[in-house]
């Protein structure tokens, strides 16, 4: 499903280069909950940014879904994004100006994945599944955070992607709802989906197939 | 309806104020174009429309004298659709103490049938009986009397003879009479004999049958009709082809619906930077979401469409609001202008293709100015955009410019925070000061060209050393007529002078002879020499002149028949007369061959050249004059040419003040959308303040200070330009619509004015947005994001 060989990332800083990943190579198969750990600034989030595409590597190949995703324009990378990969953030990061129901349409809105007719009632049907149906016509200012990581995952499970990203979804959660969000990626799994999660959560061993540990850039093996 | 165009209008919606500050910024822009585009349409259809139902004469052909028969010998002339005689003469009238006025009177042949150059009645008698007269609509003006009043009318046989103006007309082929200071009135053959005039008519106005609009056919066929009236034994003096089918004022109003146009586009211009700065705060503000919907799969293309759907929102909301006020606008300056150029207006009908044009130009306009920053923000790629923190991101303290900013001295910190403050944002202040300096310079340049204008004419007036100008009604002896002079009290100095025309090609001119040795005319000569009392062939001429006709260059050589006389002359200088018709100098002895010594006006420099002095000098030249035998025809003082001017001038002057009244609202405008994103994206900073004990007043008082602090620049940046930009605003005005130059002259004044302005404009822009800064909690302003 992924597979990660020898990438490397660099950045240009006004202190030196900075090597944010070192020799990666990692495989991932689908369906797949995958837990990435280590510290704060490890290189986590820069490892999940490769595989959404979000990010590119300096050196190296990124293969997700037999796509090799480096090479392909910006313009088709988001277009691609939006069927293969639903990301989830950890400060939930929902339009401020949309209900939730809405926020849950707009991928599917982008990537014309559905009929217009049949979008709201999807939205509507992945917010009862995530267990924030009540709550469709909501702003999302008016959703506690929990809540609002709910309609998150919802909208990244819009465009039924095979890949589910989520960069410390429980990063900004109290730990009961911490729990319940952990037990939610779970049931994702469960269906077939394949999950990747950077997150410091103890609990992730709890629910992950298996854990990729990274250090200063580097896979611990 | 889609959920991004739902998130565009939410967008707005949460931005509510601001939108409503540009949309009405954008609107006004779209409503000034809208009202010059209507009015262009209005004003040009009504006009030629106006004018045309008159049956305007295509040829006038002055005769000696005209009769039926002669009248119906010309009508044989299947080229010829109407004849009609005319008599125009020349005169004075007076009402009750007033001074006497000139006079145009004209003598209509049968008010029951006009069917060339028609007049409407408009109010009172029609046809005025014998010993009454009816005054020209606009001419009431200049009159100062009233349908019903006694006036006193003598042509220049001296006759003093009351008569009563029964009632009023419109001649719509008529020049403004307030502009040109004269009294156009109507009347017949009957009333004229009570004047002592001679009952003839004079003037033959004809309409060509065929091809009304083209001159070349209305010349031929006028120089036929000349050549049967002369075969019949009659005299024709002068044939005139008035431009086919143009009202003669139709060019003025169209240089000065031009400029007004060039000038709606440019407010336009500027509220589509207003639309640029608005989407640019926004852009930057919602950096995050994009990288977040780029997260979730939306291309470039698809996010960029959101935020040019709201510009299309904008220009849409905007035309909405901006056709009615246009149409308005519109309303109120085709009145203007048709009171300006006395027509009237049948109907405002505005066109379809102005409602097409304007809702095209309006709506594009924002999408054009949207078209950088949307692009531009939504091109962000999504790392760099997720890792954005959305406010304060901007970098100040790296350029030189910002370090060179902290050197400035002062101890009040607070003023020196909101003086660093008004640089942070470098683009969008770029822009907010182009907006208010545009409104500077447009004032700054209205008083500089009023200044410039007034100094041009002092000038021009200056070179004129004559107070009282009196046209005789024939050629006098000047030795008899200085005598005359002599007897009259309060004459300094006079000079009999000759005035007649003459013509080159198509081109008619005025010729002005005078004693080579002149005392009362020392005109400004800008390439050649001025007269010398030796010349016999020589001939110095105006810009206006040598502007026309290309032959009239110093040092050429030309023929020209002078009052009857042809012979070659040359061109020995060119004298500059702002304003003036294209006139020729040329000394009085080498035109005086034929008829020695006789002249046709006199020019007098008086003791006094205050009003009731000089009518005192008129009458007691008048009575002295008739005692030798002779008459004047009319008489017009320098106080009077230059009131005709000052009005021609007044209405540039309304213009540009208008203009920069405009300009100056859609400044303000976009100093309250600046001063508004400025505090808005500093909420955090101002909740900062708060928590180390700034107190709401102070932070109120340093967005005010901020306000102030681009004010001012604006100020000193439209002072910096209004030299160069005025003299370029004055001499394109001036030449389009007078074909002259300007003699700049700057006004210190207006940069004082200026200023207030800029602070008073600048401190009302910053008031809301600095009081909901200074209503910020602490709590609330950190909160915010």
């Amino acid at each position: 499903m992924i597979s990660l060989h020898q990438v490397n990332k660099k950045y240009e800083t006004p202190a030196g280069v900075f090597a944010a990943l070192r020799d990666v190579d990692a495989e991932i198969r689908a369906g797949e909950f995958v837990g990435v750990v280590g510290k704060s600034g490890s290189g986590k989030s820069t490892l999940l940014n490769m595989i959404a595409g979000i990010d590119r590597p300096s050196s190296g190949t990124v293969t997700v879904a037999g796509t090799t995703i480096h090479t392909l324009p910006e313009n088709k990378l988001a277009a691609w994004r939006g069927r293969n990969v639903g990301f989830v953030f950890q400060f939930f990061q929902l339009l401020p100006t949309l209900t939730a129901v809405e926020n849950v349409m707009l991928p599917m809105d982008f990537c014309k994945t559905f009929p217009a007719r049949e979008r709201r009632k999807r939205a509507e049907e992945l917010l009862e599944r995530v267990g924030v149906g009540p709550q469709a016509d909501k702003l999302p200012a008016t959703l506690s955070g929990g809540e609002q990581q709910r309609v998150a995952i919802a909208r990244s499970l819009a465009n039924e992607p095979p890949l589910v990203i989520a960069d410390e979804p429980t990063g900004n959660l109290d730990s009961v709802t911490a729990h319940d969000i952990l037990d939610l990626f779970r049931n994702l799994a469960n269906f077939g989906t394949t999950v990747v999660i950077a997150t410091h959560e103890p609990g992730i061993v709890r629910v992950s197939d298996r854990k990729i540990e990274i250090t200063d850039g580097e896979v611990l093996r | 309806m889609t959920t991004p165009w739902r998130k565009a209008m939410r967008d707005f919606w949460h931005e509510r104020a601001r939108t409503i500050l540009v949309i009405l910024a954008i609107a006004l822009g779209i409503a000034a174009f809208a009202a010059v585009m209507s009015s262009y349409a209005i004003l040009t259809r009504e006009l030629d429309r106006g004018y045309l139902d008159t049956n305007p004469a295509s040829a006038v052909l002055r005769v000696d004298s005209i009769d039926d028969e002669l009248v119906a010998a010309v009508l044989q002339n299947p080229e010829v659709s109407n004849a009609e005689p005319r008599r125009t003469i020349s005169g004075q009238i007076k009402s009750g103490p007033m001074q006497w006025r000139n006079l145009m009177l004209f003598v209509v042949k049968d008010y029951g049938d006009i069917r060339v150059n028609k007049l409407e009645p408009e109010k009172g008698a029609w046809p005025p009986a014998p010993g009454e007269i009816l005054i020209e609509r606009d001419a009431f003006q200049v009159v100062r009397a009233h349908i019903g009043d006694a006036v006193t009318v003598k042509t220049a046989n001296g006759v003093e003879q009351p008569l009563v103006i029964s009632g009023r007309v419109h001649d719509v082929g008529q020049a403004q009479a307030r502009m040109e200071n004269i009294v156009y009135a109507y009347t017949n053959l009957d009333t004229l004999v009570q004047l002592g005039e001679k009952p003839y008519y004079d003037r033959l106005n004809i309409l060509v049958a065929e091809n009304r609009f083209d001159e070349d056919h209305i010349r031929r066929v006028a120089a036929d009709v000349k050549s049967l009236i002369e075969s019949r034994g009659h005299e024709v003096w002068r044939v005139d082809v008035p431009p086919p089918g143009k009202h003669p004022h139709s060019d003025l109003m169209g240089m000065l619906l031009l400029a007004m146009s060039s000038f709606g586009l440019f407010v336009l211009v500027l509220s589509g930077i207003l639309v640029v700065n608005l989407l640019t705060a926004m852009m930057a503000s919602q950096v995050r979401q994009i990288g977040v919907m780029k997260a979730i799969g939306g291309t470039r293309t698809a996010i960029a469409r959101i935020y040019f759907s709201q510009a299309l929102f904008l220009g849409v909301a905007a035309v909405i609001v901006a056709l009615p006020l246009g149409l308005i606008g519109s309303r109120a300056l085709c009145q203007y202008m048709a009171v300006f150029l006395n027509f009237n207006i049948y109907s405002f009908a505005v066109p379809v293709w102005v409602y097409l044009l304007v809702a095209v130009v309006g709506i594009a306009a924002p999408l054009a100015a949207a078209a950088y920053p949307v692009w531009k923000g939504s091109g962000a790629p999504v790392r760099v955009a997720l890792a954005d923190f959305g406010l304060a991101q901007t970098t100040f303290g790296v350029s030189r410019f910002d370090r060179a900013l902290t050197g400035l001295g002062g101890s009040f910190r607070p003023l020196l925070l909101a003086i660093r403050n008004s640089f942070r944002r470098r683009a969008r202040l770029v822009l907010t000061l182009a907006t208010l300096a545009a409104g500077g310079l447009f004032f700054l340049s209205a008083l500089n060209v009023r200044s410039s204008m007034i100094n041009t004419l002092d000038r021009m007036f200056a070179t004129r050393k004559f107070d009282l100008t009196v046209n005789l009604r024939e050629m006098y002896d000047n030795e008899k007529l200085l005598q005359a002079v002599g007897e009259t009290p309060g004459i300094r100095r006079a000079e009999g002078w000759l005035t007649t025309e003459s013509s080159l090609g198509n081109e008619r001119f005025g010729v002005v002879a005078l004693p080579a040795d002149t005392q009362l005319l020392e005109p400004e000569i800008i390439e050649g020499r001025g007269l010398l009392p030796s010349d016999t062939d020589a001939i110095v001429v105006n810009n206006a002149l040598a502007g026309r006709l290309a032959e009239m260059r110093v040092g050429k050589t030309l023929t020209l028949s002078i009052d009857n006389l042809e012979k070659s002359w040359r061109v020995v200088g060119l004298a500059r007369e702002a304003f003036s018709p294209s006139v020729g100098y040329v000394p009085l002895n080498a035109i005086q061959q034929q008829s020695p010594k006789m002249v046709n006006s006199l020019r007098l420099s008086l003791d006094r050249p205050d009003e009731d002095s000089i009518a005192a000098v008129k009458t007691s030249l008048d009575r002295n004059l008739e005692q030798q035998g002779m008459r004047a025809r009319s008489s017009t003082s320098k106080a009077d040419t230059r009131f005709g001017f000052d009005q021609h001038m007044v209405m540039i002057y309304v213009f540009l003040i208008v203009m920069s009244a405009i300009i100056g609202v859609v400044g303000g405008l976009g100093l309250m959308t600046t001063m508004s994103l400025n505090v808005l994206e500093r909420r955090r900073e101002m909740g900062v303040l708060r928590a180390i004990g700034a107190t709401p007043r102070i932070v109120w008082l340093m967005v005010i200070a901020e306000g102030l602090v681009i004010g001012v620049l604006s100020w000193a940046i439209a002072a910096l330009l209004a030299w160069p930009v005025s003299k370029f605003v004055g001499d394109s005005l001036v030449s389009m619509m007078f074909r002259s130059g300007l003699d700049f002259t700057f006004e210190p004044l207006g940069l004082v004015i200026w200023l207030l302005v800029s602070i008073a404009l600048s401190a009302v822009a910053s008031f809301v947005p600095a009081w909901r800064a200074s209503r910020a909690t602490v709590r609330e302003a950190l909160a915010y994001e």
